[in-house]
Order: structure tokens, then C-alpha cells, then sequence
């Protein structure tokens, strides 16, 4: 994967797909993509009403009910649809309340990804070589980097906490955003560029705003999309290796973590928030992979 | 249940009588038989370290005691054996004669003699060696070395003990010669020893092959081969032993001891473990400083529900710092209370103030740590502790506990070495110990009085008192003392040895043959 | 061809700072993570001991000048004595490396071999269930955290079916679960090129003209095939071994796998330092190398490269 992006191939890239873009916009948006946007909304309204939706406390242990199946009926008299856990909590209470971890450091970190990532790609594309080369050299390090030893390394030092995690899982995902912003600010300061917008008659102010900028604003919906899926994952990873969120609070990579012993006994332990995770970063993946499709084909390359 | 009956047939074990036909709990009786000349055992971690004087990690302990011999020897049923010394008396006060076993050779063909005796016992404690052991054997003020097979050991101050020291880790007989003359680096990665199996070869992770030593003083063990195999993950290990894969696992989680048990071709074996599981308190820490505070959060934990539920029934509730099974154990007193009102009238009268209390716990550094601290965690807030539980790394364990500065209560499995109270409560508790987070003048009085004591009935008077200062003051919080469980395949008679020694000499195991 | 070569020089100059800008970071986080010393030594070790040790260890000197001994050792190649194995940290790596490179290995060889007819399959079925399925199957490799993925894999094929072993490195049998672990998002992306790569050739005009002339239709979609996903093969390629490392960490964590990623892991927790050295910059120098390559080829392949 060449690193750097040839800075005069996106005259085209940034111009064409803005040209098109209004003819786009006038069509519907496919119905996949709404179902997948749809999909993380309601991750977002469970993850919001979990109070609400699970049917106990997450955390409520009861050691005499442990491990118990899938049931209608448990030790405590209650319906445990998904069983219980080592401890005896409600899986499907755990699950619900799981999503709020994934949700909240998923946005967060991409939030944080991509104000550093727009940050960094700015400054790359708007300064002197110098400050531009240094950039994507620690651009190109972080690549070379295996991110995954770097965040153990990070959070082994630092403890596990909530702010530890964002900002170790946002730092993994800047470089997107910033080869994105970076290219797209180097067309605009182009000399073609300017040159041809003079050709064409018209201010360089308006084509900014009625062109780059929605263009620029799709690639980073499309990015900030994928990165969410690429964050959550990464979350429950970290979580499974036991460096993500802590006990007692639920998260679907630490329940997978937990469940590991009784793989071949208690297997709904794991199985389940694994798989909600597995459907939640599918349908978001996948909706970032349609979103590209539909506003910036440009982006495949990467 | 198989347990029980082996309780009563310990003696008998230990004379290698093979008479014991295992009952499980589901399945029929099945007499398992085999050819294997080989036995493959799986545990829980890989092996650091081959040299004995450098780690007391259970996962090395297992092959290290086996490797090499001490010069007096735990046996599973508790009593200490005849090791490469036949016999040893107490000459006077401070003055030990050890009489030592004649025709031993190590692996590599070297005779054995009181010099490596010597040499072994010195390098413990030797600055210049660095062992992980240099504490173990520090009553000791000079060892001579008079002719080839005696050893006269003077210590500092009299030591009733000091048979027993001798047996635990920091007592095993390194080969002098061989190690002057190659050095700490290879005499790790190529050890040698006077024990029932030699060096074989060594692929980390994967395995570690120990061949039997044809010539061992004690026999040539039962099988020509030993493989020991790290498998980390618990699922996997019980599979490996129910499919057939390997013939013992060791760390058998107690929730999986059912599926084990009840299995055609595999049993369940444990021993009581020859120590505590506790949470080591930070009694510096306010409120910890309160022994009123700490007394409510012992009443505030179902002791009997961890054991049952958790631990399957698996352990004991224990009454005080004292094991089961050690000199001096008081079996009069009661199991820790639980008592969860008492719990917050204590609390109210301790003046707590809602401060928080930290459970630094790790991940299986402590069988079922994490779980217990969720579960006791649980436990506190309902009688309205305000309780956090932070999972630490082993490493960042190994530091506080270094600098002694834990944030709350942290996990703590101290063994009892020499089967006495002074190798377990006195050496970690007593000043300068790696425990001391509190201090009682009258305590550190008897204890002082009790190491150097003789007289076993003023020792046992010592210990009654400290223990009683001990309940009030609690600088441990004791939880459980469980039985450490190994899933063993039917043809393979083994008894676990309360100390996490993994006994592979012929009195101790034995494949069943048709 | 003329501005390739400073193009490659550029790059390569490139590399070399990424490569000391990750030994660096490497150095920073090991020796901000804590004492290793502890580990080393009885808890109740007198101080005197812990100063001796740390003596012994190099550890005793002050950061910056601990910095300029690491980077002049590694410039000879020196990666520093594990503290953890008490052998040279480059032996120790070396001895891990090999089940690594199997397992990386295995899992691209295997990916290629399932996804490619996989893929040629779904194209010529376009449309089908068949297609659906693979082309479902490939989302999911693609997506799915890879630790979850191997915990099914173990669930249901090693417990539950009992058609392999569940941990650890053994015969044949021990290496199926695992690559197929690793490989699985390689798998799914080849997968899915191959069918695109298939789909574009079958719609060609070449196509029809080959057909016309009754040349064997197998023959030219291959063919064509080949060139078109050429550079995107080479894509993948770089992608999976550049990043092995990073990849093998959590595969092997889930299936105990003897090899460097889970030994750079237990060496962080340990806080052997120069391990964890040694493995991420043979890591970065493995994907700083694939990557060279992968430019190299790219100009071979893609005449516009060439031109700078």
C-alpha cells in the first residue's frame, strides 16, 4: 500500500465527484444503507433505554444461580433468556448494557480519531514540506507499527480507564482521516487547480463551499463509518485480552473473555455478546462500504 | 466419595500400595489400564526457569523437585522423609548432624557429597549468587562439611525447623563440579540433578521432555518418560485430558472437577492445600488502619457460599492464619463469621465514612481471584461498603507488593513451607516481612519467642495468642484454603502433595498395568 | 523509469525514520511501563539486592543515556539479554519466529486456495444462493473481530464436532484452526476480488470476441483475471504479511500459539524489554521491507507509478 497519495491525481477526484454530486444527491439513497444506519440507531436507542429494556440489574450476582442455561425459570424465579454467567448474572441484561460501552468508546474514540486525524491532515496539507514530511513519516511509523502491542503497551502503563481507551483507540485511526484532508487541502492549493477554477470563471470561495467541502464532509462520514465499526472491534479486543473496561461493568469483549473456561459447558456465556458484536460491526462495515460506494467511489483505494 | 477414601488411605500410599480403586462420581468403577511408557502432564503455565534456587513458581516447582533431590523430603502425607540425608539429629541447641546417602551419582555421572550439600545450602543465601531463595534457609550460620557424607549445620539461633526448611524450596542439591565449572546461564539451560528424572530437552511453550533416571537411589520411576506441557487456557487443558491427550492436569478449575469426575476414563484427585487463599490487607491505608473496619468486612463475606458455590465445595472455610494440617492448627475455633448485620454495626462503629476500599485483584495469579473479587465486592456494597475492584497485572502486583504499596486489599496465596506457623504466618507477617503492613509489639514478641523455641508446648501457647491478636487485627482477611484438584486419567495412580510438589517418584506414581 | 528511482529513494529514507520513530516509541512506553526488577526477586529482597540487579541490568543509568545505548546496539544489531529467559533477546525471537511464519504462512496459502475458486465460483453463479452465501460468508470474514472468530471456530469445531485440537502447536491438525483464523479476513477480501475481478472479465468485450472464435472461455477469463487483480493481489499480499504481527497477536493469544505475537505479549506483562524491542522492530522491519517490495512491484505493474 504506497503511502502517500500522488498529490495531482485529486484535481479529478476532488472536482468529478462533486460535479456528479448533485446528480447523486437527487437519487434515493439505496435502502441497505438506510437499514444499516437504521441498525446503529437502534443500537443507540437500546443502548440508551437499557435501564428500561433489561430485564435485571447487570451486575446483580447470585451465586447459587450460576451458570445456569437458557431458561424460563431459574434458581431465582426469573426468566433467564440467555442464562447466566460464572457469577450469576443475567446474560441478556449484560448484553443490553454492553452496548453502551462498545457505543459510547466507539463514537468517542472516532470522534477523537478524527479531530486529530482532520487536525494532523490540515496542517500537513497546509504547511512547508518539513512539517508536512514529518507528519506522515510518524503517518507511515504508525502503520509499520503493530497498533495492537503499542495499545497493550499503553494501557499496561496507564491502567485501563475510560479516557486511557478513547484516546489509544481514537490514536489508531487518525491516519485515514488525515491522508484524506491532506490530499484534499494539497488539489486545493494546486496551482492547476486554482488555474482551472479561474478557467472555468468562478471564485474560489464558492467552489469550496458548494464543492470540496460537501465532498470532503462525505469522505469523512464514509471513514468516520468504518472507523466506528474498527473501534468497536478494537474495544472488545482489548477488552478480551482484559485491558478494555472493568468488572463488574459489562462489555461484549470482556464477557467473551469470561465465558472462555466454560466454552464447552456454559458456551451462551460467550456466544452471545459475540455475536451481537459480530452483527454490529458487519452491518456497520458494511453501511460505511455502501456510504462509500454512493458518495466517493474515490475512496476504494484505500 | 474417591476423597474421603483417600484421606484414609494416605499411609498407605505413601508405602506405594496401589490397592486404591478410585469411585467417581458418576460413572461405574472402571479399571483404566495402559502401556504407556510415557506420561504426559499439562499445567497451567510454561516453565522459566530449570534452575531450583531461582524460582518458586508452582509451574516450576513441579519439575524442579523432581529434577533434583533435597536433602530431606515432604511426602504427601505430610511427614518429612529421609531425602539424600538417611538421618539427622539435633547435636545441641544450635548444631544439626545430617547423615548423608552414599552412592549417589547426578546425571552427569558426578558422585554426590556433603560438598555439594554445602555448596547448594550456601548459594542460597550467597549475595553474589542472587537467588530467589535467599531468605529461605537465613537461619543458618555456617554448614561444615567434615567428611564426604556428613553435614553439620549450626544456625544462628535454635531452629526446631530447620529439617523442614531443608525440604522446600531453597533445599534442593545443586552439583557443585558441574556448576563452577559451566555457570548460572548453562546450568539453567542444561541442569543436572540427583532426581528421579534428568533433563531431556526444552521447546518453549510447547514442552519440556524429562527422561528417567535409570540410576536413581530411589528406584527408576514408573514410566521412561515425562512430557510436561504448558496449556494456559482452561477449556483446552480439560480437553487434552478427556480426549486422551494428556494423562494429568493440574489447576483444575473446581467447576470443571464434575465434568472431569463423571467422565468414564478420568478422575479427580486433590489435596488440601498446605496454605491460604487471603486478601492481604494494606493496613496503612485509611480506613484499613481500623480493625474495626476490617473485622466488618471479614463478617460481611458468605465464606460458606464462595465455597459452595464457586468452589464447589472444594475448600474449607478457614478459622485462622494457621492451615489445616499444620503444627499448632487450633481445630477448636470456629470458621470466620459471617454476619452481615454485625458487619455494619461495626462499620457505624468504626466511624466509616463511605471512603473507598480497593480490591487490586489479578487475573488468575490466584485460582478464581477475579471471580472472588466480584463475588466479595458484591458482598461489601450490600452492607454499604463503598467498594472498587481493579484488576492489575502480575507485574504491577510484583511491584506494589515489592513496595508495599497497595491501594486496598490485594490477593495473596501464602503456603506454608515447613508445615509450622513460622513458615507461614511469622514469615510473612513478621516485621521486615514482605507483609508488613501492621505491627502489635506483643505478636511480634511471641513470634520472635516461637521461632527459636524448642519447647513445642510454649509454642503452641505463642501461636494460640498470636492468633487471637491476629482475629482482632486482621491483617489478612482469610477466604479459603481450597483443595488444588488435578484431572488424572483412570490408569494413573497419583497423590497430589498439599505443597504443589507434582511427586513422580515411584512411591508416589505409578501407571496401572493389565 | 526516471523518476523511479529517487521515488524508491524517498521511500526508502522514509522507512528508516519510521523504523527509528517505532524503536523509539517501543523504548519510551517499555521503560515508562515499570521495574522489571521486582519480578526478578523474592518480595522480601533487600533493597541493596534491587540496586545490585537494576546495576547488573543497565538499569540504573538515566533515561536519555539508556536511549543512546539501546539505538547504538541496535544499529550493530544488538538487541539486548532478555531479563525474563536470560538469553540474548534476538535468540529468544528467533526461536518463536518459526511458528509465526508458519502460521502466516499457512493462513495466506490456505486463504488463497479456498477463496479463489470461491470466488471464480460465485462469478460464474452470479446471482445465485451460492453467491449470496459466499459472498455472506466473505462479509463476515471481513468483519468479524478475529478473537471471536476463534472462539467459534473452537467452539464449534474442536469442542463441539471434535475435528481438531483446541490449543497449541502440534501436527498438521493443530495448524487448521488457527490459519483459518488469521486468514480469515485475507480469505474473504480475495474472495470478494476474485468474483469482481471475474465479474468485470466475463462482461468484456474479449470475452464475447474470444467466444466468437471459439477459444477456450476458461483460458482468457483467467488470463484477464490475472491482470486486472494483479495489483490488487499484491495489495493483499503486502496487507497480511506486513501485518502479520499485529494479526498473529490476537490468533495466537486465542489458541496459545507458540509464537512471537504472544510472546511480545507476555513479555509487555513481564516487562522483558528488550524482547518487546526486538520483536516490534522486526515487525516494522517486516512491513517496511513488504511494503518496499510492494512499490517495487507496483512499478513494475503500473506504468503510471513510474512516472513519479
Amino acid at each position: 500500500m504506497a503511502s502517500s497519495i500522488p498529490a495531482s491525481a485529486p484535481a479529478d477526484a476532488v472536482l468529478a465527484p462533486a460535479a456528479r454530486a448533485p446528480a447523486r444527491r437527487r437519487r434515493r439513497f439505496p435502502a441497505l444503507v438506510v437499514a444499516g444506519v437504521g441498525f446503529v440507531g437502534l443500537l443507540l436507542l437500546v443502548a440508551a433505554a437499557a435501564p428500561l429494556l433489561a430485564p435485571q440489574d447487570p451486575i446483580r450476582q447470585s451465586l447459587r444461580g450460576r451458570l445456569a442455561a437458557p431458561t424460563w425459570q431459574g434458581a431465582d424465579g426469573r426468566a433467564h433468556l440467555l442464562g447466566t454467567d460464572h457469577l450469576g448474572r443475567d446474560v441478556l441484561s449484560r448484553v443490553i448494557y454492553g452496548s453502551r460501552v462498545s457505543l459510547v468508546i466507539g463514537f468517542s474514540a472516532v470522534l477523537v480519531g478524527g479531530i486529530l486525524g482532520s487536525a494532523a491532515g490540515l496542517a500537513a496539507g497546509f504547511s512547508s514540506g518539513r512539517v508536512d514530511a514529518a507528519i506522515m513519516t510518524v503517518a507511515d511509523a504508525q502503520l509499520a507499527f503493530p497498533f495492537i502491542l503499542l495499545a497493550i503497551g499503553i494501557i499496561a502503563v496507564l491502567g485501563p480507564s475510560f479516557p486511557t481507551l478513547v484516546v489509544v483507540i481514537g490514536l489508531s485511526g487518525w491516519v485515514s482521516y488525515a491522508r484524506i484532508l491532506r490530499s484534499q487541502v494539497l488539489v486545493l492549493r494546486s496551482r492547476e487547480f486554482v488555474e482551472s477554477i479561474h478557467a472555468l470563471g468562478g471564485s474560489l470561495a464558492r467552489v469550496v463551499l458548494r464543492h470540496v467541502l460537501p465532498n470532503v464532509l462525505s469522505s469523512i462520514v464514509v471513514i468516520a463509518t468504518l472507523e466506528l465499526a474498527r473501534a468497536i472491534v478494537l474495544e472488545a479486543t482489548l477488552s478480551f485480552l482484559g485491558l478494555g473496561i472493568q468488572p463488574p461493568t459489562p462489555s461484549w469483549g470482556g464477557m467473551v473473555q469470561e465465558g472462555r473456561e466454560y466454552l464447552d459447558s456454559a458456551w451462551w456465556i460467550s456466544t452471545f455478546p459475540g455475536i451481537v458484536l459480530m452483527i454490529t460491526s458487519i452491518v456497520v462495515s458494511r453501511t460505511g462500504d455502501w456510504l462509500r460506494d454512493v458518495l466517493d467511489p474515490t475512496l476504494r483505494g484505500e | 466419595m474417591e476423597l474421603t477414601r483417600r484421606d484414609l488411605l494416605k499411609g498407605a500410599a505413601a508405602l506405594g500400595a496401589a490397592a486404591t480403586v478410585p469411585l467417581t462420581a458418576g460413572g461405574p468403577a472402571v479399571a483404566q489400564t495402559t502401556q504407556k511408557k510415557e506420561l504426559v502432564t499439562a499445567q497451567a503455565g510454561d516453565i522459566s526457569k530449570f534452575d531450583p534456587h531461582f524460582s518458586t513458581s508452582s509451574n516450576d516447582i513441579r519439575v524442579s523437585f523432581n529434577l533434583f533431590d533435597n536433602l530431606t523430603s515432604r511426602h504427601p502425607d505430610g511427614k518429612l522423609h529421609p531425602g539424600l540425608a538417611t538421618e539427622w539429629k539435633l547435636e545441641n541447641q544450635t548444631t544439626w548432624r545430617f547423615k548423608l546417602r552414599q552412592g549417589v551419582k547426578f546425571h552427569n555421572g558426578d558422585a554426590f557429597t556433603s560438598a555439594d550439600a554445602k555448596f547448594s545450602i550456601e548459594r542460597t543465601y550467597d549475595p553474589a549468587a542472587k537467588t530467589m531463595v535467599a531468605t529461605a534457609l537465613a537461619t543458618i550460620e555456617k554448614v561444615e562439611a567434615p567428611d564426604p557424607f556428613t553435614l553439620v549445620i549450626t544456625t544462628k539461633k535454635p531452629d526446631p525447623l530447620l529439617p523442614a526448611r531443608l525440604a522446600f524450596y531453597g533445599g534442593q542439591v545443586v552439583p557443585k563440579k558441574y556448576l563452577e565449572s559451566v555457570g548460572n546461564d548453562t546450568f539453567n539451560a542444561k541442569p543436572v540433578g540427583t532426581g528421579p528424572v534428568r533433563f531431556g530437552s526444552w521447546v518453549k511453550d510447547d514442552k519440556a521432555v524429562l527422561e528417567a533416571n535409570p540410576d536413581y537411589w530411589g528406584g527408576k520411576i514408573e514410566v521412561d518418560r515425562w512430557i510436561m506441557r504448558p496449556i494456559p487456557e482452561t477449556a483446552p487443558r480439560i480437553a487434552a485430558l478427556l480426549k486422551g491427550e494428556v494423562d494429568v492436569i493440574t489447576q483444575l478449575p473446581p467447576d470443571q472437577g464434575e465434568r472431569v469426575a463423571g467422565n468414564a476414563t478420568t478422575r479427580v484427585a486433590g489435596a488440601l492445600y498446605a496454605g491460604l487463599y487471603v486478601l492481604g490487607v494494606n493496613s496503612k491505608r485509611p480506613p484499613l488502619d481500623n480493625p474495626l473496619v476490617k473485622q466488618a468486612l471479614s463478617l460481611a463475606i458468605d465464606r460458606e457460599a464462595i465455597v459452595k458455590e464457586l468452589w464447589r465445595g472444594r475448600g474449607i472455610v478457614p478459622s485462622q492464619p494457621i492451615a489445616k494440617g499444620d503444627n499448632h492448627f487450633d481445630a477448636s475455633l470456629p470458621g470466620l463469621a459471617y454476619n452481615p448485620a454485625e458487619a455494619k454495626e461495626r462499620l457505624k462503629k468504626a466511624g466509616y465514612k463511605n471512603e473507598e476500599i480497593f480490591i487490586e485483584t489479578t487475573v488468575a495469579y490466584v485460582a478464581q481471584d477475579k471471580a472472588m473479587s466480584e463475588a466479595i465486592a458484591a458482598m461489601w456494597k450490600d452492607v454499604g461498603v463503598n467498594v472498587k475492584v481493579e484488576v492489575i497485572e502480575y507485574s504491577v502486583r510484583a511491584q506494589k507488593n515489592r513496595e508495599k504499596s497497595f491501594k486496598g486489599v490485594f490477593w495473596s496465596d501464602p503456603t506454608s513451607t515447613l508445615g509450622d506457623p513460622d513458615g507461614m504466618m511469622w514469615r510473612l507477617l513478621g516485621p521486615g516481612g514482605p507483609q508488613d503492613y501492621w505491627r502489635d509489639a506483643k505478636f511480634d514478641e511471641l513470634g520472635n519467642a516461637a521461632r527459636f523455641s524448642v519447647d513445642e508446648k510454649f509454642r503452641a501457647g505463642a501461636y494460640k495468642e498470636m492468633t487471637k491478636i491476629f482475629l482482632e487485627n486482621l491483617p489478612w482477611l482469610p477466604v479459603i484454603q481450597p483443595y488444588e484438584d488435578y484431572g488424572l486419567q483412570k490408569y494413573v495412580d497419583f497423590t497430589p502433595n498439599p505443597n504443589q510438589q507434582f511427586e513422580v517418584r515411584r512411591f508416589n506414581l505409578k501407571l496401572r498395568r493389565a | 523509469m526516471r523518476g523511479f528511482v529517487p521515488f524508491l529513494g524517498h521511500r526508502l529514507f522514509r522507512a528508516l525514520i519510521a523504523l527509528w520513530l517505532v524503536s523509539t516509541v517501543v523504548f519510551v512506553v517499555m521503560r515508562l511501563s515499570g521495574d522489571p526488577v521486582p519480578l526478578l526477586l523474592p518480595p522480601d529482597a533487600p533493597h541493596s539486592e534491587i540496586m545490585r540487579v537494576r546495576r547488573d541490568l543497565g538499569l540504573d543509568k538515566p533515561l536519555p543515556v539508556q536511549y543512546v545505548i539501546f539505538l547504538s546496539n541496535l544499529a550493530r544489531g544488538d538487541f539486548g539479554r532478555s531479563i525474563h529467559f536470560r538469553e540474548p533477546a534476538f535468540d529468544v525471537v528467533r526461536g518463536y519466529l518459526a511458528a509465526t511464519l508458519e502460521l502466516g504462512l499457512t493462513a495466506f496459502f490456505l486463504a488463497a486456495l479456498i477463496a479463489v475458486p470461491i470466488g471464480l465460483f460465485s462469478a460464474m453463479r452470479r446471482n445465485t444462493l451460492v453467491d449470496h452465501a459466499a459472498m455472506g460468508l466473505a462479509l463476515i470474514g471481513q468483519s468479524a473481530p478475529t478473537f471471536f472468530l476463534g472462539i467459534l471456530f473452537i467452539l464449534l469445531l474442536s469442542l463441539k464436532a471434535d475435528l481438531f485440537p483446541t490449543s497449541g502447536r502440534g501436527d498438521w491438525r493443530n495448524l487448521v484452526l488457527p490459519a483459518l483464523t488469521l486468514g480469515a479476513f485475507t480469505m474473504a477480501s480475495i474472495a470478494r476480488l476474485t468474483r469482481s475481478a471475474v465479474l468485470e472479465v466475463l462482461g468484456a468485450d474479449y470475452i464475447r470476441t474470444a467466444r466468437a472464435k471459439g477459444v477456450s472461455e476458461m483460458w482468457v477469463v483467467a488470463k484477464h483475471t490475472l491482470k486486472n487483480a494483479a495489483i490488487p493481489i499484491v495489495t493483499i499480499t503486502g496487507l497480511q504479511f506486513g501485518t502479520l504481527l499485529g494479526g498473529a497477536v490476537v490468533t495466537e493469544t486465542v489458541f496459545s500459539w507458540p509464537g512471537i505475537g504472544r510472546l511480545a505479549v507476555q513479555s509487555i506483562y513481564n516487562r522483558d524489554y528488550a524482547v518487546v524491542q526486538c520483536t516490534v522492530f522486526l515487525a516494522a522491519l517486516m512491513f517496511v521491507v513488504i511494503n518496499f517490495f510492494v512499490d517495487l512491484i507496483y512499478g513494475v505493474l503500473d506504468p503510471r507509478i513510474r512516472a513519479g
